[in-house]
């Protein structure tokens, strides 16, 4: 599902989590700080090449990936783009609506590309995370970072069981939809409440079932796994600050290129 | 004159065609996405959701406690309310998007519960789904996993206390629910870029058929759910 897949098989998959959450959040916390076209761009570029050259993913994959929040990306783009302005105001492009411009001045272009890119960044560190690190090891993670064993509990537990039930709803939704269930609108809402509650009903029954199971094998409130073998990977702290080092220095050449 | 009639036909065109591009790509917009929000505003929200979420830990932690079985469940809940928001939705449009099951999961499970249940689903849609982020997290929490849910609670519980059908209350709070969350959205990314207003417009627009879309399925589910899991729903104390 999503990033998962290529998650395990990462290169960079039997690395202890920690300093791969440490590079993602600190190139994603300057990122959002630098707040500038350039800094985006260079951060996206970045993860792109440690995820490919360090974790083994296809660019094209890579690329595939990042289009996923493009959607939303643009839509808000064209909605912090367009401003109306009063006739005579010196615009890049517009349309006139009554008395009144519709359109964008350079200024407004130059806000929208800054955000787009700042944006764009950040997905990408995200990026650096989901698809080297499985969710499991992340919970882990979170478990030495000292988060409610009981919320990690639950996380783990969902993760489990979000597979376990898309599987039921792919099966369910393959049956009606070869039973012609989703054409018109009618049908397809009928078909699609039949198919959520009966997922949900299973679940519940499921989860009734595997509580039946573990206590007849001596549950008694929590479920403890052994960690995986990691290697440290310290050697990504130098590389964190390399990055960190790339973003900064970038966003210094655009102020004095600015300025 | 002629001028001026070729304009409006120009924007005409132009905002259909922008309508158009908004129907869609409508899919993931829902979801504030990574790096859409300044630092500040990103910790801002995640201190306004710490309270509900810690309430919604202990509540969990009660109920637990009480029932070592609902750990189970509620994550089977959890489970089931990520599987939910990632079916596609059938639209009036002809479009597809997402249900976000705000409303059902706090009929279902009380608002306090989707608080928590809903920051573990968002941060799994973030890191698997690529919809939303980890730094945006504090923001639709607060919209789809705090704000929403007790809008629909509220209004469920009302119409209930009222006598109102079971459909129709579960139909208003399921839409509304939806509705209020793009609210808060709009107001989220509006305050930071302005134009609060432009983004209140576009979603109001998109979502008014999505938030009906819902309601309806919400009815059906809830139409099956008390037919076939009466007891179910009272253990949950829905009924």
């Amino acid at each position: 599902m999503g990033t998962d897949r290529y998650a395990y098989q990462s290169r960079l998959r039997r690395v202890s989590p920690l300093p791969k959450l440490a590079l993602a959040a600190v190139a994603l916390v300057v990122c959002l700080c630098c707040d500038s076209v350039w800094v985006g761009l260079v951060t996206v570029l970045m993860m792109g090449v440690l995820i490919t050259a360090l974790g083994g993913l296809p660019v094209t994959v890579y690329l595939h990936f990042l289009k996923v929040p493009l959607a939303f990306l643009v839509i808000g783009g064209i909605t912090i783009l367009i401003h109306s302005y009063p006739a005579g105001t010196a615009v890049v492009a517009a349309l006139p609506v009554g008395e009144r411009l519709w359109g964008f001045t350079a200024h407004d272009l130059y806000q929208a590309a800054r955000l787009f890119c700042k944006a764009l960044g950040a997905v990408g560190c995200m990026y650096f995370l989901s698809l080297n690190t499985p969710i499991t090891d992340l919970t882990m993670a979170l478990e030495k970072l000292h988060v409610p064993r009981l919320l990690v509990e639950l996380m783990e537990l969902i993760y489990r069981f979000i597979f376990v039930l898309a599987e039921t709803a792919a099966n369910i939704r393959l049956a009606q939809e070869s039973r012609l269930g989703y054409q018109g609108f009618r049908r397809s809402v009928n078909s699609l409440g039949t198919l959520s509650s009966m997922v949900f009903l299973r679940a519940w029954r499921k989860g009734q079932s595997i509580y039946t199971a573990l206590e007849s094998r001596g549950y008694t409130g929590s479920l403890t796994t052994l960690a995986g073998d990691y290697t440290p990977g310290l050697w990504l702290l130098p590389l964190t600050a390399g990055v960190a080092g790339g973003q900064m220095l970038v966003f210094c050449l655009e102020r004095m290129a600015v300025g | 004159m002629r001028q001026s009639k070729l304009n409006q036909i120009l924007l005409t065109v132009g905002m259909l065609a922008a309508l158009a591009g908004v129907f869609a790509v409508n899919a993931g917009a829902m979801h504030i996405a990574e790096g859409y929000l300044p630092v500040n505003w990103c910790l801002l929200w995640g201190a306004v959701c710490i309270p509900f979420v810690v309430a919604g830990f202990f509540s969990i932690k009660k109920r637990i406690d009480q029932a070592p079985r609902a750990k189970i469940l509620l994550a089977m809940c959890g489970a089931f309310a990520f599987v939910l928001s990632a079916l596609k939705i059938p639209s009036f449009s002809g479009s597809c998007s997402h249900p976000t099951g705000v409303g059902l999961g706090a009929i279902l499970f009380g608002p306090l519960t989707m608080t928590v249940l809903g920051l573990i689903v968002l941060l799994f849609q973030a890191l698997l789904l690529a919809h939303g982020g980890i730094t945006t997290l504090g923001a639709n929490t607060f919209s789809m996993a705090v704000a929403g849910p007790i809008l629909s609670w509220a209004i469920y519980k009302l119409l209930r206390k009222v006598n109102a059908p079971a459909s129709v209350a579960v139909f208003a709070a399921a839409a509304l629910g939806d509705l209020f969350t793009y609210v808060v959205t709009s107001l989220q990314l509006g305050i930071v870029n302005g134009g609060t207003v432009k983004f209140l417009t576009i979603f109001a627009v998109t979502q008014v058929p999505l938030a009906i879309a819902e309601g309806l399925l919400t009815v059906v589910i809830f139409n099956v759910l008390e037919k076939y899991s009466r007891a179910q729903l009272q253990e949950l104390r829905v009924l």
